[in-house]
């Protein structure tokens, strides 16, 4: 399977995720039944959840693209490539294209960039074209001196150099005493931050290109790729992509930790690693560059910041290095008005506007389950323009209307913070209980801004780590957002009509 | 120990087979203390600081709160959690509560007991935000406490009183957990120690001593988030039926009135002379209670001898 796609034969691409496995399996098994001499390709996800089973269709240079197939759809695709046609009637998209690099014009296939997500719905999970582990192998400064070149920065919460300079961290470890260690880290159980679950059941066989490349870098002896245990479809293909990839003597190793959020976190993936039966976050620093895995110097990435990465490497010159935060973001939308949960990719100078399909929203979180409320998404995605803005950078962006109350939503995020931590650290685990306290006192008319406030900055800035860093976040953005909304609650009344009840 | 992924068809480990350098003392290796393995702290070298303007050299190992120290700097500071007798080195930083905060122009708000002491750091106790977040997080730990000092078996040798007294407070702005319904049920199982989990303010110090200096793998960190709480390795609902020597040493190091000797515990009194572990628990408090003749739980007993009948385990 691997890196052998004539693009002379015609071929179906069937996209099978984990959300649509099911409908998606019965697709595929319909193509394959039905094919002569079209080939079928088993292809993840391609991150439009409401598009989904896609199927693609390529012959002689075009593709098209099919949503929402049925297995019998399937067939008669299928049995038309078989006659050299194109179903290009009822095709959501029609691509002049063998490439897979843009599917689409329009729809949520169309929104953004395609680069990180190029192949994704595309190629085999576990095909690799090009392999920047071998040329980093033959030339390990030149990853180094390009990524520091391009100050390239860390991808989502689980990385261990967030909105940080990668190669800093790389250099850091090269310096710690120790054989160094590569972790992926793919943990997310935020199912509103879908990227690097996606990159995972996609294009394993990049992400673990990435990993052994960053490997030869630092001159790591060992990739350990750590899952969510509930994620068994992305553990099945990183395994079958572990199988073809050529790791050139560097041991990689997949395992899993639960699924709880708190499991993402840099730290406690490495207790999960390590077989604490308890997590808690680790003291910082020194951090995992320096102490990470069993004290071995550890560079923890997401599969977010290797695809990155690699799409860096691949194409140098489409990133803006002198821009503070370069290359795209991963960014999925959900929530009220999206058909389903949709991971896109924008640049980092693009608004977040252009991920969101509708201008329907009363409001919206930006930054995953910490992330900042407003009103208004139009915000560069790059960290120091969403950091800027008071949101978060983690790629996530949920959408409500007019239901929403911004007081509950707050509410139930400090919820989430108090039930959810790890418990080490006062200001996280007691201040949350006080967030949600002093949310709860607005419902019986004493609603103290900046009581909230004051407390929001001691857990944000006196927290261990980054669970307890962002968890007022929500709470202090739907102050500077909502605050009259937030008020009207101490006088008895929501003005979303959501809250009538429980007042 | 790894997790249980039992009943699912392809399930991973969750522990890499990747080597493990570090070099394990064979006795605490299998207890299980819930904590995390934090990175050793302490600076990696001499350093000298600024300090509220002034000059500091501190030495290897140091973080900034030895600098605060130098210069007496740390007496606006609770930092309550941070342990600073005997057994240092086996004991803390937990650096739990945060009321230590300082404020540094490179990092900006650090925890001072745990922060690495850097050549050239400049350090201020005295900013705004710094005194914000001691204040604010010193009344988070008086949230979740018990504040009945008069009925105490810690009143008048309590760090938390001792720090809140020394901070000047007065009303903490959370107010403290007087909830009665709420109050955990006191373990007075134990005829040695009896434990107030809701006085506890989770310094982890119990669980140190007890496992890293005693090197008896009884206590334990246990749940997470508001569910936070002293366990016991064996799963042991009560500390009688945990594998407790009653050696006394956790609640020699525990700060407040969470675990008390059981002769303190309703004593409104102050430390005697020559108090140590060795002559007021083993012996004199033992000595009298005939449920059990010697200061070791039954399932002591049973852990290290089990063939024997309970209660006639030799102490050793
Ligand atoms: S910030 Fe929260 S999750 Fe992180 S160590 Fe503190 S209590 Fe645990
Ligand atoms: S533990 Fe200390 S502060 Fe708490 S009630 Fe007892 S004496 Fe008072
Ligand atoms: S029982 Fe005492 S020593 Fe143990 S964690 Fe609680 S307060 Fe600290
Ligand atoms: S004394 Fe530093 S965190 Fe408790």
């Amino acid at each position: 399977m691997v890196g052998t796609e004539a693009a002379t034969t015609p071929a179906i691409r069937v996209a099978v995720g984990s959300a649509e496995y099911d409908r998606a399996a019965a697709v595929l098994e319909a193509a394959r039944e039905a094919a002569t001499d079209v080939r079928v390709v088993e292809t993840g996800p391609t991150g439009a959840a409401a598009l989904a089973p896609v199927v693609l269709a390529t012959a002689d240079d075009r593709t098209t693209v099919h949503a929402n197939v049925s297995p019998d759809r399937a067939r008669e695709l299928v049995e038309t490539l078989d006659d050299g046609e194109l179903a290009t009637d009822d095709a959501h998209a029609v691509v002049e294209s063998d490439e897979g690099v843009s599917m689409a014009e329009t729809g949520p296939l169309a929104i953004g960039q395609r680069r990180a997500l190029a192949r994704c719905g595309w190629a085999a999970p576990a095909a690799l074209d090009e392999s920047l582990a071998e040329r980093t192998r033959d030339e390990p400064d030149d990853l180094r001196e390009a990524v520091a070149g391009a100050g390239l920065l860390g991808r989502g919460r689980g990385d261990g150099h967030t909105d940080e300079s990668i190669a800093e961290g790389w250099a850091t470890a090269r310096e710690s005493d120790g054989e160094t260690v590569v972790v992926v880290n793919g943990n997310e159980s935020d199912p509103a931050v879908d990227g690097d679950r996606l990159l995972l059941e996609s294009r394993p066989a990049e992400v673990l290109d990435g990993a052994l490349a960053v490997a030869a870098a630092v001159e790591a002896t060992d990739v350990v790729v750590y899952l969510n245990e509930d994620d068994e479809l992305a553990a099945q293909r990183v395994r079958e992509a572990v199988e073809s990839v050529d790791a050139d003597g560097t041991g990689i190793d997949v395992v899993a930790g639960p699924d709880r959020y708190i499991a993402g976190e840099m730290t406690m993936a490495l207790e999960a690693m390590e077989g604490a039966d308890r997590l808690e976050a680790r003291l910082r620093p020194p951090g995992p560059s320096e102490v990470g895995l069993y004290g071995r110097p550890t560079v923890v990435h997401t599969p977010r910041t290797l695809a990155q990465i690699r799409a860096f490497a691949a194409a140098p010159d489409e990133f803006e290095t002198s821009a503070a935060d370069p290359g795209s973001r991963l960014l999925t939308v959900t929530g009220d008005g999206v058909a389903g949960p949709t991971t896109v990719e924008l640049a980092t100078d693009t608004a977040l506007a252009e991920a969101v399909a509708s201008s329907e929203y009363k409001m919206a979180c930006v930054g995953g389950r910490f992330g900042g409320i407003t009103r208004s998404l139009d915000v560069p995605a790059s960290a120091p323009a969403l950091t800027g803005a008071r949101l978060g950078t983690e790629g996530g962006i949920e959408l409500f209307d007019g239901a929403t109350c911004a007081l509950e939503f707050a509410g139930s995020r400090a919820k989430f913070a108090r039930e959810k931590n790890c418990g080490r650290c006062v200001p996280c685990r007691e201040g949350s209980k006080q967030l949600v306290d002093l949310l709860r006192d607005v419902y019986e008319g004493q609603f103290q801004p900046s009581e909230l406030r004051e407390l929001s900055r001691v857990v944000a800035e006196s927290s261990t780590c980054e669970f307890g860093q962002a968890a007022p976040r929500p709470v202090t953005t739907a102050i500077d957002t909502f605050e009259r909304e937030i008020a009207a609650h101490a006088e008895g009344r929501c003005p979303s009509g959501v809250c009538t009840e429980t007042n | 120990m790894s997790t249980d992924h039992t009943g699912r068809s392809e399930s991973l480990p969750s522990v890499p087979s990747i080597d493990d350098p570090r070099p394990h003392p064979p006795l605490t290796e299998h207890f299980n203390t819930g904590t995390a393995t934090d990175p050793d702290v302490g600076a990696r070298e001499t350093s000298s600081l600024t300090v509220d303007g002034e000059e500091v050299n501190v030495g290897e190992e140091a973080t900034i709160i030895d600098a605060l120290e130098e210069v007496g700097a740390d007496e606006d500071l609770s930092a309550l959690c941070y342990y600073d007798r005997e057994d240092t080195d086996r004991i803390g930083p937990r650096s739990e509560c945060r009321t230590c905060m300082v404020e540094t122009d490179e990092h900006g708000l650090v925890p001072s007991c745990s922060h690495p002491a850097e050549d050239g750091m400049t350090v201020r106790t005295n900013s705004t935000e710094a005194e914000e977040a001691r204040s604010v997080n010193l009344d988070l730990v008086l949230s979740d406490h018990n504040l009945r000092c008069t009925t105490c078996g810690k009143n008048g040798r309590c760090e938390l009183q001792d720090a809140a007294i020394e901070a000047d407070v007065e009303v903490p702005r959370y107010g403290v957990f007087d909830n009665r319904d709420e109050y955990e049920p006191i373990d007075e199982s134990s005829p040695f120690i009896q434990i107030d989990r809701n006085k506890c303010i989770l310094c982890n110090r119990c669980v140190e001593a007890c496992n890293d200096v005693q090197v008896e793998g009884v206590l334990r960190i246990e749940g997470s988030g508001p569910d936070t709480r002293i366990g016991f390795q064996n799963g042991a609902d009560e500390m009688m039926d945990s594998t407790c020597v009653s050696c006394g040493h956790c609640a020699t190091v525990c700060p407040t009135g969470s675990l008390v000797e059981q002769d303190y515990t309703d004593a409104a009194t102050i430390p005697l002379p020559g108090f140590t572990q060795e002559n007021s628990i083993g012996k004199t408090i033992g000595e009298d209670y005939d449920g059990q003749p010697n200061p070791a739980t039954p399932m002591k007993g049973n852990q290290t001898y089990e063939d024997d009948a309970l209660g006639e385990a030799d102490d050793d």
